[in-house]
């Protein structure tokens, strides 16, 4: 198994999950589409600690791990209150910080 | 002893911030006269103690800060900044008295006032570029509170200019300083913030282009707070609204860090700038046309405050023509009408808080004979009046001689439309007595009464303060002229074309 | 010993004016006494000085001050003479106040002031340098502004004090010009090696700069020496700064007695005589063998000898009449300085002094008969006046011994050759002086004018002091007031004036030969014109008398005799008297036009105009402004509020920056 492989699969999905963040319109699924690219991110920071044989690599995953589950808490928390207030939870409408 | 002057900054500090946390208005003005005090009687020690016959830094202070940038906090004063410091600790002891009756959130009023004071001394003192910068901008920030919170009714209007106006102009000089930094970090290979390293190492900037850029930059930022024609809008909105104790401050305190800043950055790198006869010119002109545009525009205010605020662009002027003249004692004559108008222009603005106050207006039509229930504040406002049209026996006229004659051997035009406006300036400030203060007493103005007693006592203070260096300037003189001599020795190779 | 003590001269009378100032208000008579004492002091040891130093010792004392500059003492011939009359008059003329002034409630402030007032004026006479003597001259003129504004609550007092201030500014700007070129010549000629001050000397003490005075570029120093004269213009009230001295009549009496007599006015004289050895080295390029400088001292006195005393013709404000007279008789001065300063050389500033003392007596006695019939008859219109003198004798007769003076009545025995010396008032003997040095100067310069306008303008001084005389003590009363003689503090005074406006004459040869040495103790030559003995004929020596007498003839036929009807020339419809009577409208064009209209309304109005419209509005607002908001209107379009806008463009920014870097570094 060659690093590449990791590599590509990690690309791969942080692509998707980019392209997720811009066409998608709902809240929840760009939400989701973030947690990929984080994913992405753990992945490689996995690979490269068992290429490295360095333990640190993995730690930082465990955080990040752990980050993002209370970053999509408080992002889906967001989003209910959001749609309590205004009735959707579509991007589009929501752009009250234009000029 | 050899930590007084980082003694007296940190005590006018540690005094704001005990000011800001006081609860009422008698707890924090008592905090802000003692620490104010204090620090004034650190001063008068290192006065008495300076040795005004060498021109090098005295009661120098160095710790290192960011090292890894060769950023220290150095202290230290030579003649240059000596008496400046001195004059601050007497202007912010007597603001302080003088506005000893302020209601209005006092603790944080006094607290501000305490901020200037730490940022006035610390750029007077400090000798390493980028801690200068700092208290810079420090001294910026409670005068924008105190226009903006205290002030009058365009207050909102007046603070953002004043603060938009100043800050873009030391933004400006700070691209300059860094400009200086990376420049000689480049030749030497180490950081190193410190003032009179900078300064020495702007001659070998090779491209000429960068050089005049840096020197106008820094000459920019400068004139802008002096404030010079045609950088000085600011100014009048500034004051119109501002409080009296933020007036006398921003007059007395404020302006003299752009002159402070033409003796000690200014004159060292003129003779190494692309084209200093040029420079040297274009300065006195500036000067020249400060002194009468402001005084033919003074002439035109009916607005008394606005009135001494244009005689204040006058009376600097008169700095920017003698540094511009390079005489040792037209340089020192500059310096002298600095810490001279710094106490004069106390009293004036400080005559028109108690009119304001009195009387509910200042608009010198709507006064009229005040001096009938005023006994006490004409007699000052009178002498300070004097003193500011340039009285001899006062400390203004000692300033305004010197400027003249030493300017007349390199500059005889300028100086002699120079003395064409001393006329006038006589002729404003009789024009401004008579009408408001003496003829028949305006009977519309209702039941006024005299200035309190502690608005006298710290107008009286500077008075006497006036006729003393007005009699005796040889104490501030001489320091001043020590170190006038030896920027002069560096200037000599300057020839005004 | 008093030598010694010198310095508080003016030390006293200053002290005075602190302790009056402050204490004042708890002492008997508002303090009056203090100044008196003080000035009294001030004037035993002037004489004092004066016997110890005469007949030809000096006092010198000098202290470094500030940048090579020193205050110090120079008590000569000249000075002496000054400050003993200054501190003398002085000293009557405060007697006086206290009882001219004891109803007015401040009394404090004005005894202070008038001690400060003394002061700076001793201060004027006994500076050694020119620089001390500027700042005194300057305080001078700030007690005045104080004095002539001294009941500030009358509007026309307030404006009066501004104009004295400003006026006498103009050439108190003049003459800072001219100290700021003589210190650059100065330096100029010490750098170059040609000159020294000796250890001890400073730069602008007097004898350094008649030292130098030869060595100064001969154009510059004429532009240093007018700029001193032109000094010496505003304060001594001579065409075209005369006009403040007339209107400075707001103050109380005694203050214009002290202004016009003892001093102020007198200190523009005192300038051009004690820098008259540069006048003299002057070069002559206007007229041959005639000092440019001295020339044009002379014509304008000359000159304002007459156009005052046209004015003093018509007025009839008692006290304007007075003050006209005074700009008139400092012409004289001028005159005097200017035309026998090219003939006769030293013995100019001899002939010039003396007339200015004499002058001081009987003009401080004027004054004060005014101010005591102003006191009895409360107005000081001449035309309300009339009838007063079986009310008021000893004012009268003293007045009439004034007018007497000033007309200069007296008969020149010696002159004609008689073996008896010449009698007449102090006046006489002065003015006599004055106008033979302007003969000698015509005769041996060939240029009778100046002379021409001393006669003329002597048959004028009398005619209008005489018709003051007339219309205020001979006749009917004109007005319902009851008049009184003022109480004895008040005709003391003028009794001890009157005598010396009669006698003081009889020191005349004494006067010049002591005061003529004056230069040479300094070690200043001056070369004298010796020509030939000058003898001109009877009718000539006897012409000032005559124009005199004349002059009291022709008052008595017009105002007491009523021989004339003046009716007719004392109309609105007569150009000329409307001319004088609204003095050459000077107050028209001087405050109204030029000051009001063209500086306040033109200038200032333009530069207000300019700054708030022009670099403010325009620059500032609108330009600057402006372009700060458009751009900010551009930029702000981009902010969709769109948070996947953001991402695509974040992650678009992310691919170039890859793309940059495979380009920089290579590599996959």
């Amino acid at each position: 198994m060659t690093l590449y492989l990791y590599l590509i699969i990690s690309a791969i999905i942080f692509t998707i999950g980019a392209y997720g963040i811009i066409t998608q319109r709902s809240g929840i699924k760009i939400l989701m589409c973030i947690e990929l690219m984080l994913t992405a991110a753990n992945l490689n920071l996995v690979a490269f600690s068992s290429f490295n044989g360095n333990a640190a690599g993995q730690v930082f995953a465990l955080f990040s791990i752990a980050i993002a589950a209370a970053e999509a808490g408080i992002g889906f928390a967001i989003l209910v209150a959001l749609f309590r207030v205004r009735d959707t939870i579509n991007l589009d409408n929501i752009n009250i910080l234009r000029w | 002893m050899a930590a007084l002057i980082s003694l007296m900054i940190l005590i006018s500090l540690i005094g704001a911030i005990i000011t800001f946390l006081t609860r009422t208005r008698e707890q924090a003005r008592a905090v802000a006269l003692l620490a104010s005090g204090i620090s004034f009687v650190i001063s008068l020690i290192l006065f008495l103690r300076f040795d005004s016959s060498i021109p090098t830094i005295q009661f120098a202070e160095s710790y290192p800060w960011i090292v890894s940038l060769g950023i220290s906090l150095k202290f230290g004063v030579d003649g240059i900044g000596m008496p400046l410091v001195l004059l601050s600790n007497i202007v912010i002891p007597l603001t302080v008295i003088f506005a000893w009756g302020e209601t209005k959130q006092a603790n944080q009023f006094y607290g501000l006032i305490l901020l200037e004071l730490v940022g006035v001394l610390g750029v007077f003192t400090s000798l390493d570029f980028f801690v200068f910068y700092i208290f810079w901008e420090i001294v910026l920030i409670p005068m924008y509170f105190l226009i903006s919170i205290w002030g009058g009714p365009r207050k909102d209007y007046s603070a953002i200019k004043f603060f938009i106006y100043t800050h873009v102009a030391s933004l400006v000089m700070l691209l300059a300083i860094f400009s200086l930094y990376f420049n000689a970090w480049q030749i030497s290979g180490t950081p190193n913030f410190d003032m009179f390293y900078l300064l020495k190492n702007y001659s070998v900037i090779e491209s000429s282009m960068l050089k005049d850029a840096i020197f106008l930059a820094l000459l920019f930022g400068f004139l802008v707070k002096m404030p010079a024609v045609p950088f000085h809008t600011w100014l009048p909105d500034a004051h119109v609204e501002a409080p009296t104790a933020g007036s006398v401050i921003l007059a007395a305190l404020l302006l003299k860090m752009g002159g402070y800043g033409l003796f000690r950055v200014i004159l060292p790198l003129l003779p190494f700038s692309g084209s200093p006869g040029e420079l040297v010119i274009v300065m006195a002109i500036i000067g020249v046309v400060s002194i009468l545009y402001g005084t033919f525009l003074a002439l035109a205010q009916r607005d008394l405050k606005k009135m001494v605020a244009y005689s204040s662009i006058s009376h600097m002027g008169y700095v920017t023509l003698g540094a511009a003249a390079i005489v040792p004692l037209s340089i020192s004559g500059a310096m002298y009408q600095q810490f001279s108008h710094g106490l004069i222009t106390c009293v004036l603005f400080m005559s028109c808080g108690v009119i304001q106050h009195s009387a509910g207006t200042r608009i010198i039509g709507d006064l009229g004979g005040i001096a009938k229930y005023m006994p006490k504040l004409t007699f000052l406002m009178l002498a300070g009046f004097l003193a500011s049209l340039g009285l001899p026996g006062m400390s203004g006229f000692i300033a305004e001689f010197l400027v003249l004659v030493n300017s007349y051997f390199t500059l005889p035009n300028f100086v002699i439309l120079a003395l064409f406006g001393i006329v006038f300036t006589a002729g404003y400030h009789l024009w401004a007595m008579q009408r408001a203060v003496f003829g028949t007493y305006n009977e519309k103005l209702g039941h006024i009464h005299d200035g309190a007693n502690y608005e006298m006592f710290s107008m009286a203070v500077i008075i006497l303060f006036v006729i003393y260096f007005g009699l005796n300037p040889n104490p501030v003189l001489t320091m001043m002229t020590t170190n006038s001599e030896q920027l002069y020795t560096v200037l000599k190779g300057v020839v005004i074309p | 010993m008093f030598g010694e003590i010198s310095a508080l001269i003016v030390l006293l009378p200053v002290l005075a004016f602190v302790l009056t100032l402050f204490l004042g208000k708890k002492l008997p008579s508002g303090g009056a006494y203090l100044p008196i004492a003080a000035i009294a002091g001030s004037f035993i040891i002037s004489l004092g000085t004066f016997l110890e130093i005469y007949p030809d010792g000096m006092v010198q004392q000098s202290w470094p001050w500030f940048a090579g500059m020193n205050i110090g003492i120079l008590i000569d011939p000249l000075a002496v003479v000054m400050l003993m009359m200054v501190s003398f008059v002085s000293l009557l003329i405060h007697i006086y106040a206290v009882g001219y002034m004891a109803h007015d409630p401040a009394k404090p402030r004005y005894f202070a002031e008038t001690s400060l007032f003394t002061a700076a004026m001793l201060s004027v006479v006994l500076s050694d340098n020119i620089l001390q003597f500027f700042i005194s001259w300057e305080l001078v003129g700030l007690c005045s502004f104080l004095l002539i504004g001294f009941w500030y609550h009358k509007p026309s007092a307030a404006a009066a004090a501004k104009k004295a201030f400003l006026v006498t500014r103009v050439g108190d700007v003049l003459f800072l010009a001219g100290i700021v070129l003589l210190y650059v010549n100065i330096s100029e000629i010490i750098t170059t090696r040609a000159f020294s001050i000796e250890p001890g000397n400073f730069i602008l003490q007097f004898s350094t700069m008649f030292e130098a005075a030869k060595l100064i570029d001969p154009t510059q120093l004429t532009l240093i020496t007018l700029l001193f004269f032109g000094g010496a213009v505003g304060k001594s009230g001579q065409f075209p700064l005369h006009g403040w001295l007339p209107d400075a009549m707001e103050g109380p009496t005694t203050v214009s007695a002290l202004i016009h007599a003892a001093t102020m006015v007198t200190a523009g004289v005192y300038l051009v005589a004690r820098t008259f050895p540069m006048f003299v080295a002057t070069p002559d390029t206007i007229s041959p063998g005639v000092p440019d400088a001295l020339l044009i001292v002379a014509y304008v006195g000359g000159f304002t000898a007459l156009f005052a005393a046209t004015m003093g013709l018509v007025m009839n404000d008692i006290k304007r009449v007075l003050a006209y007279s005074t700009v008139s008789q400092l012409g004289y001065m001028m005159l005097a300085l200017g035309t026998a300063g090219a003939v006769l050389g030293a013995k100019a500033v001899g002939i010039s002094m003396f007339h200015l003392i004499a002058h001081a007596f009987f003009k401080a006695l004027l004054f004060l008969c005014a101010g005591s019939v102003i006191h009895a008859v409360g107005t000081n219109d001449i035309r309300e006046m009339g009838g007063l003198f079986g009310k008021m004798k000893i004012t009268a007769i003293t007045m009439l011994i004034a007018a007497l003076a000033l007309a200069g009545i007296g008969f020149p025995f010696a002159g004609l050759g008689m073996p008896i010396m010449n009698i007449g008032t102090a006046g006489f003997f002065s003015k006599d002086a004055i106008i033979e040095g302007a003969l000698e100067y015509g005769e041996v310069k060939g240029d009778m004018i100046p002379y021409g306008m001393a006669i003329l303008a002597a048959l004028l001084t009398s005619i209008y002091i005489f018709r003051l005389w007339f219309m205020t003590f001979t006749g009917k009363p004109r007005s319902e007031r009851h008049a009184h003689e003022s109480p004895g503090v008040m005709t003391r005074p003028l009794m001890i004036l009157a005598i010396f406006a009669l006698l003081f004459g009889f020191s005349q040869l004494g006067f010049y030969g002591y005061v003529e040495k004056n230069f040479e103790l300094m070690n200043v030559e001056i070369a004298v014109h010796e020509g030939e003995a000058f003898h001109p004929s009877p009718i000539i020596v006897m012409l000032p008398v005559i124009v005199g007498v004349l002059g009291i003839l022709i008052s008595y036929a017009i105002y007491n005799r009523r021989m004339l009807d003046m009716s007719k020339l004392v109309s609105s419809g007569n150009p000329i008297y409307k001319l004088l009577l609204n003095r050459y409208y000077e107050p028209k064009l001087g405050a109204d036009i030029i000051g009001v209209k063209l500086t306040h309304g033109v200038v200032a109005q333009s530069g207000e105009f300019i700054d708030r419209k022009i670099i403010d509005g325009l620059v500032i607002d609108n330009i600057i402004g402006k372009t700060v908001f458009m751009l900010g209107e551009i930029v702000r379009k981009l902010q969709t509020g769109v948070v996947q806008n953001y991402a695509s463009v974040t992650l678009l920014g992310l691919g170039l920056l890859i793309i940059l870097l495979k380009i920089k570094f290579g590599g996959i």
